[in-house]
């Protein structure tokens, strides 16, 4: 009976981080340019896949009970990384010259350079 | 049935892996191809995870890390490459 | 803070070299009665007893975990929405902080929060550029960055 209440929390995780893996996928394939498909990928890939690591953890010390510090590392590792990757690809892109969508609203940055630019130039 | 769905899981991930090399080979931009490919590594991640709960063998944990600091490595110098033209800088003067 | 947490090491060490047994129980009890004699004598050292900034760590962490998980939600609402009604756009965002760290993880904080993702910092510190999915309800967003994240950092760093 114990053993079906812990493989039915690990099967949670583990499915509940495959299927954000695959809606990321599926808003990084209709997502209009590289900012948008940017939220989608480092959002919930991150979320996704830590869940599913999450998952893998319990398993062992459940099952197995070896419970293994490189995966709470890795862990640790892929949550602190994830955000600064995505910044780094986000600032990158718009300095590289990138165009945002057509539906784009505002971009206060650009305003914020022209004025610098307009600035230095007197 | 912890196993089939524990196959499902690696069939929803393979499936995403799918779609993300759509995205490496159409993206109009290089930067949409970076994304895929930071994407890319971490799915890596998240299959063998997988697969060794299915292999029941703790022998590839080791490597989730590993794969993980190479992903962001590799992430962190495409986006250097994209924003300066190169990758390691040798003048320190104009840090 | 780094003095304090040397002296309970060395506290904890002393208690097993006294037990004579050098498990990482003995260590754990030794550590435990190192933080109460820490504990006592409080009132002694310069800065504040080093217990409230793990707190604080930890507060942040579990603050972390729950945007982490609702910014999740938001991007799906959007990415499963089968017509795309999103306004994406990049705004400006005035901040406080000075340290070189305390602005760090503010970015890695907004980067996961709902919605919104850092681009760039100006040349000054002063202003974060956001680029957010959906500009409209990034409004009032704006200031549960502020009010949350700043404040529960600030926690921190004092």
């Amino acid at each position: 009976m114990i053993e079906i209440t812990y493989e039915f929390i690990v099967g949670l995780f583990i499915v509940v981080g495959g299927l954000l893996t695959l809606a990321a996928t599926v808003g990084a394939i209709r997502f209009p340019d590289v900012y948008t498909r940017n939220h989608a990928i480092s959002k919930s890939t991150t979320l996704g896949v830590t869940m599913i690591l999450v998952g893998t953890l319990l398993y062992f010390f459940l099952f197995e009970e070896h419970f293994n510090s490189r995966l709470v590392l890795a862990i640790m590792f892929i949550l602190m990384t994830a955000p600064i990757s995505g910044h780094l690809i986000g600032r990158a892109a718009y300095n590289s010259g990138v165009k945002l969508a057509e539906r784009t609203v505002t971009d206060e940055l650009e305003r914020d350079r022209k004025k610098g630019k307009q600035a230095n130039s007197l | 049935m912890f196993d089939f769905v524990l196959y499902i899981t690696l069939l929803c991930i393979s499936l995403a892996m799918v779609g993300l090399v759509y995205r490496v080979i159409k993206g109009p931009s290089t930067p949409d191809r970076v994304v895929a490919l930071d994407g890319l590594g971490i799915n890596l991640v998240a299959i063998i995870a997988i697969l060794s709960i299915i292999l029941r063998t703790s022998a590839f944990l080791d490597i989730i890390l590993l794969i993980g600091i190479l992903a962001f490595i590799g992430t962190v110098t495409f986006a250097k490459f994209l924003e300066k033209g190169v990758i390691l800088e040798r003048d320190r003067d104009n840090l | 803070m780094a003095f304090q947490m040397l002296l309970n090491f060395f506290l904890a060490f002393l208690w097993m070299f006294l037990k004579t047994s050098f498990t990482p129980a003995a260590f754990v009890v030794g550590f435990f009665w190192g933080l109460v004699i820490l504990f006592i004598f409080r009132s002694y050292f310069p800065d504040r007893f080093y217990l409230h900034r793990v707190v604080a760590i930890i507060k942040l962490f579990l603050l972390f975990i729950k945007e982490l998980i609702l910014s999740n939600l938001n991007v799906l609402k959007h990415v499963l929405k089968p017509k795309m009604d999103i306004k994406p756009g990049i705004f400006a965002l005035p901040i406080d902080l000075q340290k070189d760290w305390e602005i760090m993880l503010l970015g890695n904080l907004i980067t996961l929060t709902p919605g919104t993702l850092t681009v760039d910092i100006s040349d000054d510190n002063k202003i974060l550029y956001i680029h957010a999915v959906n500009i409209d309800d990034v409004k009032e967003s704006v200031d549960s960055i502020k009010n949350t994240f700043e404040k529960a950092i600030m926690e921190v760093s004092r």
